[in-house]
């Protein structure tokens, strides 16, 4: 957008001052979906398809593989990597962040921690595609932790809790998102039989993946041969940069992945990488019951003088227009942390207050805990990381969620273990041992020693929701439309870091197995820092659950308060599990869509008894 | 400066000067003195391909992995010494010039530029140069050449992709692409790679 569209926008922050006049109402739909990221637009593809009139409203631009993804543009580490092209624009919508609520949040001008997408395709347009399934134990957490480590165990200001749904539920929507996906991977339990060279450690899955596990990497097989030495459990990581072409159930075509190390924070030039693009988008807008609207702001979701029902929403488009879209149903699907935002910024759910602890809205925010072991080799030991894709890892799940006794260790959770190289990167990768000087002569030598002889793990670690973790309003800072910014605070909870610490030493166990000359464990420290890059793995927010006095949704992601109101995302979990989230995601997404065209769509009213 | 290009300019006139070593008589009869391919038949140009593109070639061509009567005889019939002279040799010469003229109509030539530098979503074909280089002048240890290639011989690989008959790569990345163009689109992009002068370096 320019400068002069920019400025017009601008007038409309304070209509009243403008003598603006009020929004123009448009013709009522049947559904309007917030965000057309993965999302909302399997969501709007099953609506749709199923005969109701769907309008998506997406506040950036449209983008698919051709043109816009294409070579060599794309492959622009400045752009991408260093300046983030692909994500949400931080000068006009960025995010407060404080870890304390003793401290004033400031906002984050530059995105490194986390990095949230914009753009038709969302964040998963930049996402590395590690596909994970949460295990059984991670949907019923508080009630099993209970009864297999006692009521003392916990850390007394965790709030962890159960998710309302469980594995069992979600096990067909998982299947079908991998299905959708074409996934790449080995299963290691298919309904309950151990396969060998999967995951023994999954839960049960009805069928193997759609296609098998991408070739594994050097590294890789340092770290398989390493970790079967020691005992563990080696397994391919499941890989949505597909192995081999595949056509999925919506008749599109994918290709093989040709390991190009440009996965996240690029988009893929290849048609490799299942992202809506690849896997649905085409299927929807070919569908002339749906209607995208690209440049749409959504201000706010309108409700009715009774505050229960909602009648639609409003945006401002990108002449600058503020547009009534009037719908009988509205499902929020925007990243987790915009969600959030957005609920408070249409007074839908009580906002949480730390202090009380009452209230729901913003509540369970956690996140992902990051380590790293790097393994320095000698150079007879070439590593090749610029041969990868962003999920042609090797890695080991016992010491992930519940797969190893915590007795006595005085945390709950884990890590997955990996070597993961996602990429070789010439700007962005460059791992050095401890001492190496920062810049000059010495620290160039340092990575032109080490660039093709490093292994690197990445220890993906779970997040504890607790009671002083929370997103609000920021009560200072606004956006470029005049409402304020989503404020978050944040640190990690003690647990997590104790679980770092102990995972973190088995990683450099199975480092020194592998024979490297120097291994450097890096658990995760205090405090969380918004500039350095750990994971797009924000959770909690508008938590799910059974009991409308600790979540803002119920297990269907059907507001409590307004049952017209859907809010889906990685912002539905009341804490956040040793895997990526996407996964998950999936599957409670087709999990909602069957609730919706089978039940609320029919009988529009509570899917549960408030 | 002058003296720099003076000299480069010298150097691979010379290269292109050396005499080639007798083992490459044989590939001489069909695909020219220096390796630039006969547009008579379709045989492909080899001069300024890289030696592994080459050399896997030929290793297929010998397993049967790349199925050609002729060129199968020929690869079984080379020891490693012979066929690394041979790739040596042929990775050594400088690209010759074009030897086919474009003689596409104007929106051939556009279609044919389109699908090189930036592909197709109506029919999800990304660019030919993501994998083949900036104007098809080859990656070494992935993906050859198409610049000055000839337009016949490329034409017959799309086909024998699509149809099966070639699938010596990885992935099945080319059965892939080729089975979405039509006969228009692969008439379109040969002719475009086969009028590019790729002696000269990239223009972008």
């Amino acid at each position: 957008m320019d400068r002069g569209t920019y400025t017009s926008i601008r007038k409309f922050r304070h209509p009243s001052v403008e003598g603006v006049t009020v929004a123009q109402r448009l013709k009522e739909v049947d559904v309007v979906v917030i965000g057309v990221g993965m999302v909302g637009s399997i969501l709007a593809k099953e609506l749709a398809a199923a005969g109701y009139k769907v309008v998506g409203l997406e506040r950036g631009t449209t983008r698919f593989t051709v043109p816009e993804f294409q070579s060599p543009g794309i492959h622009d580490e400045l752009r991408f990597d260093v300046r983030k092209a692909l994500m949400q624009d931080n000068t006009r919508e960025p995010v407060t962040f404080r870890n304390h609520s003793s401290e004033t949040g400031l906002p984050i001008r530059r995105w490194e921690s986390f990095l949230p997408g914009t753009g038709l395709g969302g964040s998963m347009v930049h996402w590395n595609g590690q596909t994970f399934r949460f295990q059984a134990n991670d949907f019923e957490l508080a009630t099993r932790t209970r009864e297999r480590y006692g009521k003392g165990f916990l850390d007394p200001d965790l709030t962890l809790q159960d998710w309302g749904v469980t594995y069992d539920e979600l096990e067909p929507h998982y299947d079908r998102f991998e299905y959708l996906l074409g996934t790449s991977g080995k299963a290691g339990n298919l309904k309950g039989q151990i396969q060998p060279g999967g995951d023994p450690h999954e839960s049960p899955r009805s069928r193997d993946y759609p296609t098998p596990p991408q070739k594994e990497h050097y590294s890789g097989a340092l770290f398989r041969k390493a970790a079967s030495s020691l005992g563990h459990h080696p397994f391919p990581q499941p890989s949505s940069n597909l192995s081999q072409p595949y056509t999925n159930p919506e008749g599109l075509k994918m290709n093989t992945c040709v390991f190009c190390g440009f996965c996240e924070r690029y988009a893929c030039e290849h048609y490799a990488k299942s992202t809506p693009q690849t896997f649905i988008l085409p299927v929807l807008l070919a569908n002339s019951n749906f209607e995208l609207r690209t440049g749409c702001q959504v201000q706010r979701i309108n409700l009715d003088s009774s505050k229960k029902r909602a009648t639609g929403v409003t945006y401002i488009d990108n002449a600058g227009r503020e547009l009534e879209q009037p719908a009988s149903l509205v499902i929020t699907c925007l990243f987790a942390i915009n969600n959030i935002r957005m609920l408070l910024l249409s007074g839908i759910g009580k906002p949480y207050d730390p202090v009380t602890g009452k209230g729901v809205v913003g509540r369970n925010y956690a996140y992902q805990t990051m380590s790293t072991v790097a393994s320095f080799f000698d150079e007879d030991v070439i590593i090749n990381p610029f041969m990868a894709s962003g999920a042609s890892g090797t890695m080991i799940n016992d010491f992930a969620g519940d797969n190893f006794d915590h007795s006595g260790l005085g945390f709950v959770g884990g890590a997955f273990i990996g070597a993961v190289n996602t990429n070789g990167r010439p700007i962005q990768y460059h791992p050095t041992p401890p001492g190496t000087p920062t810049w000059g002569k010495g620290w160039k030598d340092a990575v032109v020693k080490h660039y093709n002889h490093t292994v690197m793990f990445s220890l993906h670690g779970s997040s504890v929701s607790q009671r002083q973790n929370y997103a609000d309003l920021d009560p200072t800072y606004k956006d470029a439309w005049g409402q304020p910014l989503l404020r978050i605070t944040f640190d990690f909870p003690k647990n997590d870091l104790r679980m770092a610490e102990y995972v973190t030493a088995r990683g450099v166990e199975i480092g020194k197995a592998m024979g490297a000359k120097q291994v450097v464990g890096s658990p995760r420290k205090g405090p969380y820092t918004t500039q350095q890059y750990q994971t797009t793995h924000n959770t909690g927010g508008t938590v799910m659950g059974n009991d409308p006095s600790t979540s803002v949704v119920n297990r269907y992601l059907q507001s409590w308060d307004v049952p017209n109101v859907f809010v889906i995302g990685a912002s539905a979990y009341p804490q956040n599990a040793s895997w990526n989230p996407t996964g998950t995601l999936g599957a409670l997404t087709y999990w909602v869509a069957d609730a919706l065209k089978s039940r609320y769509l029919k009988n529009p009213g509570h899917l549960v008894s408030p | 400066m002058k003296y720099v290009l003076a000299t480069l300019i010298l150097s691979g006139a010379s290269v292109a000067r050396a005499a080639p070593p007798p083992e490459v008589a044989t590939c001489q009869a069909c695909h020219g003195v220096h390796g630039e391919g006969v547009v008579d038949g379709g045989k492909p140009r080899l001069a300024g391909q890289s030696a592994h593109y080459l050399d896997k070639q030929l290793r297929d061509f010998a397993s049967g992995a790349r199925d050609n009567a002729i060129m199968g005889a020929i690869a079984k019939g080379l020891n490693d010494q012979t066929r690394s002279k041979v790739v040596a040799f042929y990775a050594s010469l400088p690209v010759p010039v074009p030897l086919e003229h474009a003689s596409a109509t104007a929106a051939q030539a556009e279609r044919g530029h389109q699908l090189a530098i930036e592909g197709a979503e109506g029919k999800r074909v990304q660019a030919c140069n993501n994998c083949h280089g900036p104007d098809g002048s080859g990656v070494a240890l992935s993906a050859p050449a198409l610049a000055g290639q000839l337009a016949t011989y490329l034409a017959a690989q799309l086909k024998l992709w699509q149809q099966g008959g070639r699938k010596n790569d990885a992935g099945n990345l080319m059965s892939s692409v080729a089975s979405k163009l039509d006969d228009a689109d692969i008439a379109a992009v040969t002719s475009y790679y086969a009028g590019l002068n790729a002696s000269t370096p990239a223009s972008h």
